[in-house]
């Protein structure tokens, strides 16, 4: 304790309070279809998408925006983003979605978060030598 | 288990035709709310909405409607309304738009809300009377209105035939 000569300002304390961390959600995805031969482009496969979101949701749902930021062809996998408010619209119709043009799929869903640079390395992939 | 809430809304059926308007029941608005939400707000609107939700009064000289639907889920039905372009009775499509007054916790406060709002409907329909005879003629109806002693909607029927002879 030392005597304090004169006015002291309190030491200015802030705090933040975010409900929520980041705008938009970020979901990897893979598509994973009955015959290992089919392949989507980019285009087919958001429409898949936003007709599993019409099925379940209506017109509303159809015109939820969400993008496809990266998709690899070939492993059929790709980063979705949606508004945090869209994520649970989003995810619950890729879990209903079960069919591609008369042939059975399922969406699994990897890895969500709200920052992009989680969905860069996964714990799963991990490979320790 | 608590109250189980409701809430009413309260609409207007516009008709271009008022004679195909006599046309209408309870049930072809009912059907055609429910395939307007199902169609908007897809299987989970469908579902959701369709728990509690009934049409509740349907006035088919004036075309008020009340719509009754579960209070969580309200706004869904509500927003589907301007998407209604017809309603369909036995095989005939009649084009209508439905637009919503109030939207009221109890049957009681619509009804309230309803006489409030056709006294002001009449107000500003009075000024427009052509001649005096006519203005003699919606008096002499509106003072014929009398409360007739039913279970309920005594105060439907004055409402209703006040609204009827301004045409």
């Amino acid at each position: 304790m030392r005597a304090v000569g004169g006015e002291q300002e309190p030491a200015a304390f802030e705090r933040t309070v975010l409900r929520n961390a980041s705008p938009y959600h970020y979901l990897k995805v893979y598509l994973q279809l009955e015959s290992a031969t089919t392949r989507l482009c980019a285009v087919e496969l958001k429409q898949l998408i936003v007709s599993g979101l019409s099925s379940l949701f209506g017109e509303v749902g159809a015109a939820l925006p969400f993008d496809l930021l990266k998709y690899d062809e070939e492993a059929l996998t790709g980063i979705l983003r949606v508004h945090s408010r869209g994520l649970v619209k989003l995810w619950s119709s890729l879990t209903l979605l079960g069919s591609y043009q008369n042939e059975a799929c399922a969406f699994r869903v990897l890895q969500v978060s709200p920052f992009l640079l989680a969905l860069s390395g996964n714990s799963r992939d991990l490979q320790l030598d | 288990m608590v109250r189980q809430k409701s809430r009413y809304l309260l609409c207007e059926l516009n008709v271009s035709d008022r004679s195909r308007l006599l046309l209408l029941d309870d049930r072809a608005v009912r059907e055609a709310v429910r395939a307007t939400v199902a169609r908007i707000h897809g299987d989970y609107g469908a579902a959701l909405c369709s728990l509690r939700f009934s049409v509740k009064y349907l006035n088919a000289h004036t075309g008020i409607v009340f719509l009754r639907c579960p209070k969580n889920c309200y706004r869904l039905i509500w927003s589907a309304l301007p998407f209604i372009t017809s309603v369909e009775n036995q095989g005939q499509k009649v084009p209508c738009f439905l637009n919503c007054l109030h939207v009221g916790g109890t049957i009681r406060t619509c009804q309230k809300f309803l006489i409030r709002y056709n006294t002001q409907q009449l107000h500003r329909m009075l000024p427009q009377c052509k001649s005096e005879e006519e203005k003699l003629q919606v008096r002499k109806a509106i003072l014929n209105c009398s409360l007739i002693k039913r279970n309920e909607g005594g105060f439907e029927d004055e409402a209703e035939s006040g609204e009827d002879d301004e045409e």
